[in-house]
């Protein structure tokens, strides 16, 4: 069928889309319209996982986080020296750390309390802060914070220091010491770096517990061992490893873009009917050139062909359109309204751009998802228009 | 060259049938010029139609230049038509939103050939009929004589060996009509086999036409 | 079960085939039932206009078909990456009981549509319709090997279980597998090696000596051992480690996707071959062309899988 193409069939193909005017504009556009959303949302969740992936190879190995009666509580931190003492642990460190909401601007900050004499928990912490000199930050009282963050305060008036409200109603000013600059959005624009000692106060947290535990192994192959003797030590302590996070968040993802997907068939069902419909109904003129071509030695298998052309041309430009229209959407305009389906957070967290991604993988998906059922839902009127009785004409 | 043999065609009309042609036999010669002449409803379109093959015979055989065309199925009788009929319609069926050279082509566009070759094959054909200097032109913006031109060259592009006519100066003046006669009788005069179905008085007297076969109510008298 | 975007794509195929199957399998119904090749009535020629519509239909599948067997193979592939254990698609395909006769399933279904439309070729050019009846009784024959492929692979995608830890193919291919695979390693490697030159030469005999069968037989049983040769004997030289015996990996990246070529080549010369041949048995006759193409796809084959031990010989001296 597709053997070998013939060109000035193909050009008729054309033609005839144009005679028809209105109907293939319509259908035109709808086609877009469907492939628009559907390209968009895979987009965007391919984007949001993206930058989750990046983020997430920032995270510790293990993280231990105690819970009492199934809310997370601090962690008592003598802890650390009987996990450190276990074999294949390489660091243990106290985390402390946590939200700040800060409600003129309606955001939440992520603060993240660090200390001049352990080690950071992170290698990304250290390349951030390896320009500031962190124990004069502990003695004047700064902090550091993300790009991001900065324009946040400034907008609000803050432009070198910040006042924190402690629990007890007090105000704790920190000056800010010093601006980093991440790659990673997430982390620029909601992350505040203040000394450890500021970190307790600004929490009311007592000195002698921490937020959370993170844990470097020194073989990643251990991780599932070192987790099972440490969670059967202290069975209040859950233990979430890399891994989880990624195998979580993948399937959260492909969980929201398999239901928009399901809505999109629905779509696509109704869709179905609406090119059969418009297929199906044929102009007393088309009819007639029908029967004239017939009767000029066409064959069926010649009609279906030309009908194959014009749906595979229209199913090809729609194609083609949509996609462009969503990566300038998602990629140009960062996808307004579509985006804060996805991100349940992105009321709460500060904005972030869209990171690039976009493969021949995914191009060959949206093709498989609109050309096939397109063609699909033309192939019965192709057949019903090319087995019109040719005498028809001749009456 | 063209062979009929005890045709009947019957319609089915709601519960009755009507028998658009009955019992007829006829034989027509390679090169001859017959008119099928008959009051309108008479069966002459019917029995075009089965001579051409688009539609089937309810009994009786039709043979056209030995192949059994009644009986074969319905892309090989388009095949066959495409390499040896050519077709002049009543009001001439140009394609609307076509120019000229894709309505002369337009026969042949299935056929795959070298975009040279069937150019070529137009551009002969075009030149011969004088209206090669509008080929780009579509054709709703042409006169009536000159529709008529692309409708007989449209019906020469495969170079035929039978051309059927059905009632080809139906709505057309006298002068166009004496035109259209024109190019007939050259065609016969190359050879080619013609059948046409009129009831214009204008072709009962014309020299080059061999014979008047008379329909009246599917039967031939 | 885990709805990617790319299951959702294959499965909503997958309904659109069976949808189509359907109509085309009951249109074929009634015209196996009612088709007279020797009568000229109106429902013969309504019935050819079926007739005509399944091919439509039957056409759109295959040629569907063809690039949807390598995204279902890359999909397993993409999912490889999330589920622990598997390193490529064999992984995955293996991770459920029947995963592998999906595949196989897939590749015959494959075979028999392409074979139904060479069949189809024949009948149309043919002005008698001789194999009218006969090929729409073997569509309903062939509908239920497309039926079960659907079924399988919607069991398939309902069953993977993406925090199972499943094996990777280090150990689906090799002796200690539990499967029926290992019992081909019990013999050694070169004489696979040399049965599947041996039966590429019966091939080629065929085709000197003009005859249908022979050639059917041979690229029959070329297209097994050529699988077999390629797991127990090539495979190691394309990724150069002496025990990694797996013909999905050939599909990936680090390999430049060689596998999409070699498997297509294998396929389409064994299928010309065996296709065209059973046709020609039918018809009585010799169509040049299939065996010609045949040849020179299997020859292809044959010299691309072989480069690849022959370059690793003359780069290091040894054979694996
Ligand atoms: N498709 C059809 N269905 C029913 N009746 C038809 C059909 N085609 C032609 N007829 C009938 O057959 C008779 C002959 O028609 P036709 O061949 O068109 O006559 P003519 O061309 O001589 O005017 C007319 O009575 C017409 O009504
Ligand atoms: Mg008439």
């Amino acid at each position: 069928m597709l053997a070998n193409i013939n060109v000035l069939l193909l050009d008729y193909a054309l033609g005839s889309l144009k005679r028809q005017g209105g109907k293939s504009i319509f259908i035109f556009l709808v086609l877009c319209l469907l492939i628009f959303l559907l390209a968009s949302v895979l987009m965007i969740a391919d984007a949001i996982k993206f930058e989750l992936n990046t983020t997430l190879k920032t995270l510790p190995q293990i993280t231990l986080q105690r819970f009492v009666a199934g809310r997370q509580t601090n962690v008592s931190v003598e802890r650390v020296d009987t996990i450190l003492a276990l074999n294949g642990v390489e660091r243990a460190i106290p985390r402390v750390w946590g939200y700040y909401y800060f409600k003129p601007a309606g955001v939440n900050f992520s603060i993240v309390g660090i200390d001049a004499y352990e080690e950071p928990y992170k290698k990304r912490l250290s390349e951030l802060t390896r320009t500031f000199d962190l124990s004069t930050l502990e003695k004047e009282g700064g902090m550091i914070v993300g790009e991001g963050v900065q324009n946040v305060l400034r907008e609000n008036y803050y432009s070198d220091f910040f006042n924190f409200i402690t629990p007890k109603g007090e105000r704790y000013p920190l000056k800010i010491a010093g601006v980093f600059h991440s790659d990673i959005a997430l982390e620029s624009n909601d992350l505040m770096l203040v000394p450890k000692q500021a970190a307790y106060t600004i929490f009311g947290m007592p000195p002698e517990e921490a937020t959370d535990i993170v844990v470097h192994v020194s073989n990643p192959v251990e991780i599932p061992t070192i987790v099972q003797k440490i969670t059967e030590r202290y069975p209040d302590l859950r233990a979430i490893t890399q891994d989880d996070l990624r195998i979580s968040y993948q399937n959260i993802f492909d969980y929201k873009s398999g239901f928009f997907l399901s809505l999109f068939i629905v779509c696509v069902f109704a869709f179905f009917i609406v090119i059969y419909d418009k297929a199906s109904g044929l102009s007393s003129e088309e009819r007639r050139e029908i029967g004239i071509l017939k009767a000029l030695g066409w064959r069926m298998s010649d009609i279906v062909h030309a009908k194959f052309y014009e749906s595979f041309v229209m199913a090809l430009s729609a194609f083609l359109t949509g996609f462009c229209a969503a990566l300038f959407f998602v990629y140009v305009l960062q996808a307004p309204l579509l985006r804060s389906v996805f991100i349940g957070y992105s009321e709460l967290k500060p904005p972030f751009r869209l990171p690039f991604s976009v493969d021949v993988k995914m191009i060959v998906l949206l093709f498989f998802l609109s050309v096939p059922v397109y063609i699909a839902a033309t192939l019965i009127p192709s057949w019903k228009a090319a087995s019109l009785d040719a005498d028809e004409v001749m009456r | 060259m063209i062979c009929l043999h005890h045709v009947c065609k019957r319609f089915a009309q709601g519960d009755e049938a009507i028998e658009a042609l009955k019992d007829v036999s006829l034989e027509i010669a390679q090169g001859e010029c017959v008119v099928l002449r008959g009051a309108s409803g008479s069966g002459k379109s019917t029995l075009l139609s089965l001579i051409a093959g688009l539609a089937q015979p309810s009994s009786g055989e039709i043979r056209v230049l030995d192949r059994e065309i009644s009986k074969l199925p319905e892309h090989l009788s388009a095949l066959f038509r495409r390499a040896h009929i050519g077709f002049i319609f009543q009001k001439f069926h140009l394609i609307p939103g076509l120019n000229v050279e894709e309505n002369v082509i337009a026969p042949l566009i299935p056929a795959n050939l070298p975009l040279h070759v069937l150019h070529e094959k137009a551009r002969i054909k075009m030149e011969a009929l004088h209206i090669d200097s509008k080929a780009k032109r579509d054709v709703k913006r042409l006169s009536g004589g000159e529709q008529q031109r692309v409708a007989i060259a449209r019906a020469l592009i495969n170079d035929p060996v039978l051309i059927l006519a059905d009632e080809p100066t139906a709505n057309l003046d006298a002068k166009l009509s004496a035109e259209l006669i024109e190019h007939l009788y050259m065609l016969k005069q190359s050879g080619v086999t013609l059948l046409i179905a009129t009831h214009d008085p204008l072709f009962f007297d014309l020299d080059f036409v061999d014979r008047i076969v008379e329909l009246k109510n599917g039967r031939i008298v | 079960m885990s709805l990617t975007p790319e299951i959702i794509a294959l499965l909503l195929l997958d309904a659109v085939f069976l949808l189509f199957g359907g109509i085309a399998f009951v249109l074929s119904a009634g015209i196996a039932w009612r088709w007279r090749s020797n009568e000229t009535t109106e429902l013969q020629y309504a019935l050819h206009r079926r007739s005509y519509l399944v091919s439509v239909i039957i056409n759109y599948i295959f040629m569907l078909k063809i690039p949807l067997f390598a995204f279902f193979i890359y999909t397993c592939d993409k999912l490889s990456a999330i589920i622990t254990g598997a390193m490529c698609a064999s992984g995955v395909v293996n991770s459920v009981d029947f995963g592998l006769y999906l595949t196989l399933f897939k590749i015959v279904n494959l075979y028999v549509f392409g074979f139904w439309l060479l069949l189809n070729d024949a009948d149309m050019n043919d002005e008698k319709l001789p194999f009218t009846r006969l090929k729409f009784i073997l569509f309903i024959l062939f509908f239920i090997p497309l039926c079960v492929e659907i079924g399988l692979e919607i069991g398939f995608f309902t069953s993977l279980n993406v925090s199972k830890i499943v094996s990777c193919c280090g150990t689906l291919f090799s002796a200690s597998s539990t499967s029926s695979i290992s019992l081909l390693f019990s013999v050694d490697e070169k004489i696979w090696m040399m049965i599947f030159y041996g039966c590429f030469a019966l091939s080629v005999a065929a085709y000197a000596s003009r005859s249908p069968l022979a050639s059917v037989v041979s690229n029959l049983l070329l297209a097994l051992f050529a699988l077999i040769a390629l797991i127990l004997f090539f495979s190691p030289y394309v990724y150069e480690l002496p025990t990694h015996h797996c013909p999905f990996c050939l599909l990936q990246k680090e390999y430049f996707y060689v596998g999409y070529l070699l498997y297509a080549l294998l396929f389409s010369g064994t299928f010309y071959a065996a296709a065209g041949g059973v046709l020609d048995l039918v018809q009585k006759r010799y169509t040049k062309r299939f065996y010609r193409l045949s040849l020179f796809f299997n020859t292809v084959y044959v010299i691309g899988i072989s480069l690849y031990p022959l370059s690793y010989y003359l780069r290091n001296g040894v054979w694996l």
